[in-house]
């Protein structure tokens, strides 16, 4: 292993969630409407990544599976502080689930020499949380769900993260390589500096790279190698409530009396 | 892709989750759900448990109804760790080739259920909240999307096992039967110390409250601003279980074990009250099922007040004490919540 780390960050853009809408007559969504954003979880992942790099002697770089129609999150990132980022795009990997996918992230981890791979908890688009632990298990390394504090130890070649468990908390250290699924909202992501900024938005171009390059045999890849599909989609009903507003909260305790439930 | 054949694979299994002696309640909910897939597929419930010191849990898995139970005993599973507990279970995969394979939402079972889906090329399916078979015979995992305004439909037809993971409290539990039979089988152990990749340094593990059965819930959200104690005073006063929205547990309020909604749990109590909650559908699809939701909340557009029953707009730091005060008039308290 060499000195320097090296933290790559699987970041992902998504369709803003607050702007998909369902059509009501038809049941379908309409994602149309909506921005494509950054990820949000993935920015904790990334000020994660960035403060791993304030601690000790790093090279980040930000990694995203999709069309060239993704770079800005690539750039984004650049402009938050990673040291570089590369687009793993290819046509084989379109409808790929959680299986292809983290495939593709395991091979570019193993492409870029990867030390640690930090993503972000889930993805707001299909919340599975399985892609982080399918890349540690593709290459048989460690990995660290639901972190919420990292301690790097260089001399160990090991990270220590305290993990938010069923009623508590543990620290687990793992052994490097490893995979770091960062929890939503458990550090404070710094903002893009000015020039970074600027320097990402007019100078910077991601590497791109290919199956054949990682390389990924694309019979693996894609909609035809994922092993779940989607059977269908239904509306969810709401359920009906009575929407009634009360005024004092002896009003309150008074109804719920005559519900039969205080 | 590996040459699967399909009719090679059966048995329904169940991941019966423990932490020192503990078993998690959802774990028996998958069981009991279980049974009924088993018997539509006429094929034999597995409980599959993995950790040390097994007999108790062993024994209760077939009280509640698995024909037989794989027990993994031994000290590399203690505590928990996802590289030992992924390999085993991922060697007893390959070697006894189930169908089916049922894990417990938890944070332990959406750790390390990739761990075994990948090596087996299993096609694994996140947060169910719907179980149901086809007219072929596959397992139809419904799970909501796009912030819970829709249910797809996950399936998985040409691999095996087909995988999911659900969410606690989906599913209620039944009561053991002492008088049901099963087999109980050790398994042999393949993972070793020495292979581990990962070490449990630290663990402060309290809490594991369980709001999943509770026949009352009082929730706090982001409107408590850090301060929980009003609400949690007037959960205690209504001897109800304290639980809260995602954003009061990402700032750290109340314990992650409480959380209601798409990444927490279900809660189906008599009662829920939301309290300083705004109502976004991730959280209102955790308290869907209960019987009466009252909201209080100072903003009067607030989305919860159209998934609640009763709702009182108005500052809950004055609201909460005087539903306290209320309540602490009542001679016994017990009498008029039964």
């Amino acid at each position: 292993m060499t000195d320097q780390w090296t933290v790559v960050v699987g970041i992902k853009q998504v369709p803003d969630e607050d702007d998909v809408t369902i059509d009501p007559d038809t049941g379908t969504l309409n994602r149309s409407g909506a921005d494509s954003i950054l990820n949000r979880p993935d920015r904790n992942a990334l000020e994660a990544a960035l403060e791993i790099k304030d601690q000790v002697d790093a090279n980040v770089i930000a990694v995203t599976m999709g069309p060239p129609q993704a770079t800005p999150v690539l750039e984004e990132a650049i402009a938050m502080g990673c040291d570089d980022a590369v687009l793993v795009t290819d046509r084989a990997f379109a409808g790929s689930d959680t299986w292809p996918t983290s495939l593709v992230l395991a091979s570019a981890a193993d492409y870029l020499d990867a030390d640690v791979v930090l993503c972000g908890e889930e993805t707001t688009d299909s919340s599975t949380g399985q892609v982080p632990p399918g890349i540690a298990a593709h290459n048989g390394w460690a990995q660290l769900t639901y972190a919420e504090e990292l301690e790097p130890k260089p001399d160990e070649d090991q990270i220590v993260a305290k993990r938010d468990v069923e009623g508590g908390h543990e620290y687990v250290a793992a052994d490097l390589p490893v995979v770091i699924a960062f929890a939503y909202g458990e550090n404070e992501p710094r903002p893009a500096g000015l020039h970074r900024k600027i320097y990402a938005e007019t100078e910077f171009e991601p590497e791109q790279v290919t199956a054949e390059e990682l390389p990924i045999d694309t019979d693996r890849v894609g909609l035809a190698a994922s092993p779940t599909q989607v059977g269908g989609m239904e509306t969810v009903d709401p359920v009906e409530r009575e929407q009634e507003r009360l005024e004092s909260p002896a009003e309150l305790l008074e109804t719920l009396a005559e519900e039969g439930v205080v | 892709m590996p040459d699967i054949d399909i009719d090679d694979h059966s048995d329904v299994w169940v991941f019966i989750e423990e932490h020192a002696g503990e078993v998690a309640p959802v774990s028996w909910e998958l069981l009991s759900e279980a049974k009924g897939l088993a018997e539509e597929l006429d094929e034999d419930l597995v409980a599959l448990a993995i950790g040390e010191d097994l007999d108790d849990v062993a024994e209760e898995a077939v009280e509640r109804g698995a024909d037989k139970v794989l027990v993994a005993d031994d000290p590399v599973f203690e505590p928990y760790r996802a590289d030992p507990y992924g390999e085993q279970f991922r060697y007893l995969v390959e070697e006894r080739e189930p169908d089916v394979v049922l894990i417990g939402g938890t944070h332990t079972g959406r750790d390390f259920a990739g761990r075994v889906a990948v090596p087996a090329y299993a096609g694994l399916t996140a947060d169910c909240t719907e179980l149901g078979i086809d007219e072929d015979g596959h397992l139809e995992a419904r799970r909501p999307a796009f912030g819970g305004n829709v249910l797809a439909t996950i399936k998985c037809e040409r691999h095996r096992p087909q995988m999911a993971t659900i969410r606690p409290g989906v599913f209620a539990t039944a009561d053991p039967d002492p008088d049901h039979e099963g087999e109980i089988e050790e398994v042999e152990v393949i993972v070793e110390e020495a292979d581990t990749i990962s070490e449990v340094v630290e663990r402060n593990v309290g809490d594991t409250a369980d709001i999943t059965d509770a026949d009352r819930v009082v929730a706090a959200g982001r409107g408590v601003e850090g301060n929980v104690e009003p609400v949690a005073e007037l959960a205690e006063a209504l001897d109800a279980e304290l639980a809260a929205s995602r954003a009061a547990v990402d700032e750290g309020w109340i314990d992650g074990a409480r959380q209601v909604g798409q990444t927490g749990k279900n809660v189906r109590p008599d009662l829920y009250v939301a309290v300083g909650i705004s109502g976004a559908i991730q959280h209102i699809e955790g308290m869907n099922d209960s019987d009466i939701v009252v909201a209080i909340n100072n903003d009067p557009n607030a989305p919860i007040f159209e998934h609640a029953d009763y709702g009182i707009v108005g500052d809950l730091f004055e609201i909460c004490p005087e539903l306290v005060e209320q309540l602490e008039d009542v001679d016994d308290p017990a009498e008029v919540l039964a």
